[in-house]
C-alpha cells in the first residue's frame, strides 16, 4: 500500500558515509519523480552513499556521482542493504 | 508547433522538409555533461551560429558542414536526461524530433558513464528508428577502465554506433560517412524499438485501441503516445484537449486509474524502471569495468574538495585566488598594494603601468589624438569630435573590456571543464540555501563578476523557475569589471593608505555580494512566497585536467556573448552619450555645461541634495550618473570631461569638490544602481516582460539611492 513506511524503509538522507540500498519508492511532485528517475534513480536501483555529512549528500548511481540537496534526498526512500562485514 | 516549416520560413520547395542548403539536417541529443557541446563543436567548426528556439528562451546553436559534396546541417537540441516533456527543454527536443524537419538524431553516449546516458538513446530510439549513436570521450573512458563494446551494441540496437573523442578527433570522420550513408538510405532499423513492459502490455494495447481514434497525435508513433499517456503526459493531453477529443482523453484517464487500481503503483514508476531494466540488462553486455587506481592531482583535488569543512573553504581560497590573479593582470590590483607594501614599490608602480585595461586604454588615448590631429581644419568639427570622442573611445572601451572578459570566462572555463566548478557548487549549496537560492546559483555569480550581462544569462542553469527569476533580478547587484576599474580609480583617488584603500574596497564588494544575497531572499519570500530554498540536484563529473581546446571553446563562446550584446550597447550608447555630451539647445556646444547632458544632471540633481552637495557639483555628479547609467565605465571618462579632459581622474574628482564621505557615498550609489543598459536589455530578454524589467530597474535605483545615503550619514558622524 502506498504511504506505509516499512520499519526498514528509510529516507535516503538517513543513511550513513558508505553504504548502499535499494530504491523503494521516491515521494514527491510530478517534476521531481520524473528529473529524478530520468537521473536513474527508479525504483529497484542500488544507491551508494558516498558522503552524507554536512550539505549536499553524494551518492553514486548506475556509475555516476550525483549530490543532491537534503530537501530532496529525504524524499527518496530506501530499504538499506546489511553491511558486509570484511574477512578480515 | 516547434519546428515545422511554416513557421521558420527557411523551407525551399524540395518535399516540403529540407530546409535551404541543406543535404541533411541531423538534430543533435544528448544528456548534460555528455561532452555535446564539444562534439557540436568539432562537427561544424567555426559555422555555429546561436539563436533562440522559437518563441522562447533556449539556446538552439546550428552549424553547417561539407562532406563528400554534401552539406550536413546540424541542429543542436537543448540537452535533456529524457523526452518525458517535464520541461520545456524537453518539450522543445521532442517536438523537433517528430516534426520530421530532422534526417535523422545523433544521439551522445557519454562512453565514461554509459550505463546512465543510455537512456536517452532509448527513449528517442522508442520514438524513431532514425538514430546514430556516438560514444563520446572514449578517450577518457579508457583511462577509467571501461570498455565498451561497439559492435555489440550496434547489433542490439539495430542502428550505427561511433566511438568518437572530439578532443582527439578520434571518429569524427567515419561519423560523417555513418551520416551520408544513412541519408542515402541504408540504414537497417525500420522501426522503432520495441522495449516489453511486460504486465503493462495489456495496457499498452487497450490504450493503443483508444487513440486510433485521435487525430491530435497523429504526428506521434502510436505505441509511443500509448506508452507516454500511460505514463501521463501533459504536452500530449494538452494536444488532445487543444483538438476537441476530451472523450479519448477520459478513456485515457481511464485505462491510467486502472493500472494504478490493478496493480498499485504509479504506471510512471513502472514504465521508467522496465525501460532502465531494458537498458542494464544491454549495459550488462556490452560494458566491460577494470578496476583503475587513480592518483595524482586530480585524485588529491576530488579528496580535499569533498572534505566537510576544508573543501568549501578550499573553494572559496580558489575563487578568492583567481579573482585575485583576474584583477592583477587587468588593473595591477590587489598585487600593486600587495608588492608596495611589502616594499617593492618599483614593481608595484610596473604592474600599475602594464596591466591590460590601462595599455588598452592609453592606446586609444593617443589613436584619438592622433586623428584628432590629422583631421582638425580638414574635416568639419562635428566630424572631429564623433570620430576623435565618440567612435573611438566607443570602440575602445569594447575593447578594453574584451580581454578582462575573456580572462575571467578562461579561468572559469577551465573550473567548469575539470569538474570543480559542480564541487564548489556543492560547497556553497549550504550558505547561499539559507537566502533562497541552490549552490548552482554560484555559476551566474562567479560569471557576474567578469561581466553582469553572460551572468544574467547563466540564469538558465536554475532548474527551478522562481530560482531563474531570482538570478536574472539579484546577480546585476555583483561588481563586474567595469565597476571594478571605477571603485579603483575612486579609492585610489580618495584614499592614500594600503589599509584604508583595502577596507573601501572590500566594503563595496561586500556590499554589492550582501545586495545580492538580499534580493533573492526578498524575491523569494514576498514574491513567490516560498519557504522552502530550492532543491540541488547536481551531477558530479570526475575531476580531470582541463582540456585547452575545451576551455577556449566555453571560454570564448560566453565572450562572444558580451561581444555581440554588450559590445554593440556599449558602442552605440557612446555615440549616444557623445551626442548629449557636445550637443545643446544651441547646436555644438563648446562648453559642457550647456550640453544635453548637462541639463539632464540638473534634472535629477535635486536628488543629491541630501548628500550636502553643493548646486556646481550636484549636476556634474548627476551628469556622471546618466553616463555610468548607460555603461560604468562612462562615469570615469564623464568626470574627466567635465573638468575639460586635461586632467587625471583624482585631480577632476578633488575638482569636484566632494569630501571624502560623499564621494564614497556617491561610488556607492555608482556601484548598485544599475549595472549598465546592456545588463537591463539582457534582463528584458530573460524575463520577457516589461514590467518586471523596469521593476528591476526601479529597485536597483531606489536601493542604491538608500544605502549610499545610509552609508554617508553614519560615515558622516565617524569622519
Amino acid at each position: 500500500m502506498r504511504g506505509v513506511i516499512y520499519m526498514n524503509e528509510v529516507p535516503l538522507s538517513a543513511l550513513p558515509r558508505g553504504s548502499r540500498a535499494l530504491v523503494v519508492s521516491i515521494r514527491g511532485g510530478r517534476g521531481l519523480v520524473n528529473r529524478l528517475m530520468q537521473m536513474g534513480i527508479t525504483p529497484g536501483t542500488i544507491i551508494e552513499v558516498i558522503d552524507n555529512t554536512a550539505g549536499p549528500i553524494m551518492i553514486k548511481v548506475r556509475g555516476v556521482t550525483i549530490a543532491l540537496g537534503r530537501g530532496v534526498a529525504s524524499k527518496i526512500f530506501v530499504r538499506p542493504y546489511p553491511r558486509i562485514p570484511y574477512p578480515y | 508547433m516547434i519546428g515545422k516549416c511554416s513557421n521558420c520560413g527557411l523551407c525551399s520547395g524540395r518535399g516540403g522538409n529540407v530546409r535551404e542548403g541543406c543535404d541533411v539536417i541531423v538534430a543533435v541529443a544528448g544528456q548534460p555533461n555528455v561532452g555535446k557541446s564539444t562534439l557540436f563543436n568539432v562537427l561544424t567548426g567555426e559555422t555555429a551560429r546561436v539563436a533562440n528556439w522559437p518563441g522562447v528562451t533556449v539556446e538552439r546553436k546550428e552549424g553547417v558542414r561539407e562532406f563528400r559534396g554534401k552539406r550536413i546541417c546540424f541542429i543542436d537540441l537543448p540537452g535533456t536526461y529524457g523526452i518525458s516533456a517535464s520541461s520545456l527543454e524537453e518539450v522543445i527536443a521532442r517536438e523537433y524530433i517528430v516534426s520530421g524537419e530532422p534526417d535523422l538524431i545523433l544521439v551522445l553516449v557519454d562512453s565514461t558513464a554509459p550505463e546512465r546516458t543510455l537512456y536517452l538513446p532509448i527513449q528517442i530510439l522508442e520514438l524513431t528508428p532514425n538514430v546514430i549513436i556516438a560514444l563520446t570521450k572514449t578517450d577518457l573512458a579508457h583511462g577509467l577502465g571501461i570498455h565498451i563494446h561497439v559492435d555489440k551494441l550496434e547489433a542490439k540496437l539495430g542502428v550505427p554506433v561511433i566511438a568518437t573523442s572530439a578532443i582527439k578527433g578520434i571518429g569524427i570522420r567515419e561519423l560523417f560517412e555513418k551520416i551520408i550513408e544513412f541519408a542515402t538510405g541504408r540504414r537497417r532499423r525500420q522501426t522503432p524499438l520495441r522495449i516489453d513492459y511486460g504486465g503493462l502490455e495489456p495496457f499498452i494495447s487497450e490504450m493503443i485501441r483508444i487513440l486510433k481514434g485521435s487525430k491530435a497525435l497523429s504526428n506521434y508513433p502510436l505505441r509511443w503516445a500509448a506508452i507516454r499517456l500511460l505514463e501521463g503526459d501533459q504536452r500530449l493531453e494538452e494536444l488532445m484537449e487543444k483538438a476537441g477529443e476530451g472523450d479519448i482523453l477520459k478513456q485515457v484517464y481511464r485505462v491510467r486509474e486502472a493500472v494504478k487500481r490493478s496493480i498499485g503503483k504509479d504506471p510512471v514508476e513502472l514504465i521508467v524502471a522496465a525501460r532502465y531494466n531494458f537498458v542494464d540488462s544491454i549495459a550488462r553486455e556490452i560494458i566491460v569495468r577494470v578496476e583503475r587506481v587513480e592518483g595524482g592531482l586530480s585524485k588529491f583535488f576530488e579528496n580535499v574538495l569533498s572534505k566537510p569543512i576544508i573543501g568549501p573553504l578550499v573553494g572559496i581560497a580558489m575563487l578568492l585566488a583567481i579573482m585575485v590573479l583576474v584583477f592583477s593582470i587587468n588593473t595591477g590590483f590587489p598585487l600593486n598594494l600587495i608588492l608596495d607594501s611589502l616594499g617593492f614599490s618599483e614593481a608595484a608602480s610596473l604592474i600599475e603601468s602594464v596591466s591590460i585595461s590601462g595599455l588598452i586604454n592609453e592606446g586609444f588615448n593617443y589613436l584619438s589624438d592622433v586623428v584628432r590631429n590629422a583631421l582638425e581644419g580638414g574635416a568639419p568639427p562635428w566630424l572631429t569630435s564623433l570620430i576623435a570622442d565618440g567612435i573611438i573611445p566607443g570602440v575602445g572601451s569594447v575593447l578594453s573590456f574584451f580581454p578582462l572578459i575573456l580572462l575571467i570566462f578562461v579561468f572559469l572555463a577551465m573550473l567548469e571543464d575539470s569538474g570543480i566548478a559542480p564541487r564548489l557548487a556543492i560547497s556553497f549549496h549550504n550558505f547561499l540555501s539559507r537566502f533562497g537560492f541552490s549552490g548552482r546559483a554560484i555559476y551566474p555569480l562567479m560569471i557576474s563578476l567578469g561581466c553582469n550581462v553572460p551572468g544574467v544569462m547563466a540564469s538558465r542553469t536554475s532548474i527551478e523557475d522562481e530560482e531563474r527569476y531570482e538570478v536574472i533580478f539579484s546577480v546585476p547587484f555583483i561588481p563586474c569589471q567595469a565597476r571594478l576599474i571605477v571603485t579603483l580609480a575612486f579609492i585610489t583617488s580618495l584614499f592614500t593608505s594600503p589599509l584604508t584603500q583595502s577596507v573601501a574596497f572590500i566594503f563595496i564588494y561586500v556590499i554589492g555580494f550582501t545586495a545580492f544575497l538580499i534580493t533573492g531572499y526578498l524575491i523569494r519570500r514576498l514574491l513567490f512566497r516560498k519557504i522552502e530554498p530550492p532543491e540541488l540536484i547536481i551531477e558530479i563529473p570526475t575531476i580531470h585536467r582541463p582540456n585547452w581546446k575545451v576551455v577556449w571553446w566555453i571560454s570564448w563562446d560566453y565572450s562572444k556573448h558580451f561581444l555581440k550584446k554588450a559590445g554593440v550597447i556599449i558602442f552605440a550608447l557612446s555615440i549616444v552619450s557623445w551626442f548629449l555630451l557636445s550637443y545643446g539647445p544651441s547646436g555644438l556646444a563648446t562648453d559642457i555645461s550647456e550640453s544635453y547632458g548637462a541639463y539632464l544632471g540638473r534634472v535629477i540633481s535635486p536628488l543629491l541634495v541630501p548628500y550636502g552637495l553643493s548646486w556646481e557639483s550636484s549636476w556634474r555628479v548627476g551628469y556622471a550618473l546618466i553616463n555610468g547609467f548607460v555603461a560604468k565605465e562612462g562615469l570615469i571618462e564623464a568626470i574627466v570631461l567635465l573638468q575639460g579632459g586635461e586632467v587625471t581622474f583624482g585631480e577632476a574628482l578633488r575638482m569636484l569638490g566632494l569630501t571624502t564621505t560623499q564621494a564614497y557615498a556617491i561610488l556607492i550609489l555608482m556601484m548598485l544602481y544599475v549595472p549598465c543598459l546592456a545588463t537591463i536589455a539582457v534582463i528584458y530578454q530573460e524575463s520577457r516582460s516589461v514590467k518586471l524589467t523596469l521593476l528591476a530597474v526601479i529597485y536597483m535605483l531606489v536601493l542604491a539611492y538608500v544605502v549610499s545615503l545610509i552609508v554617508y550619514f553614519i560615515l558622516s558622524i565617524f569622519v
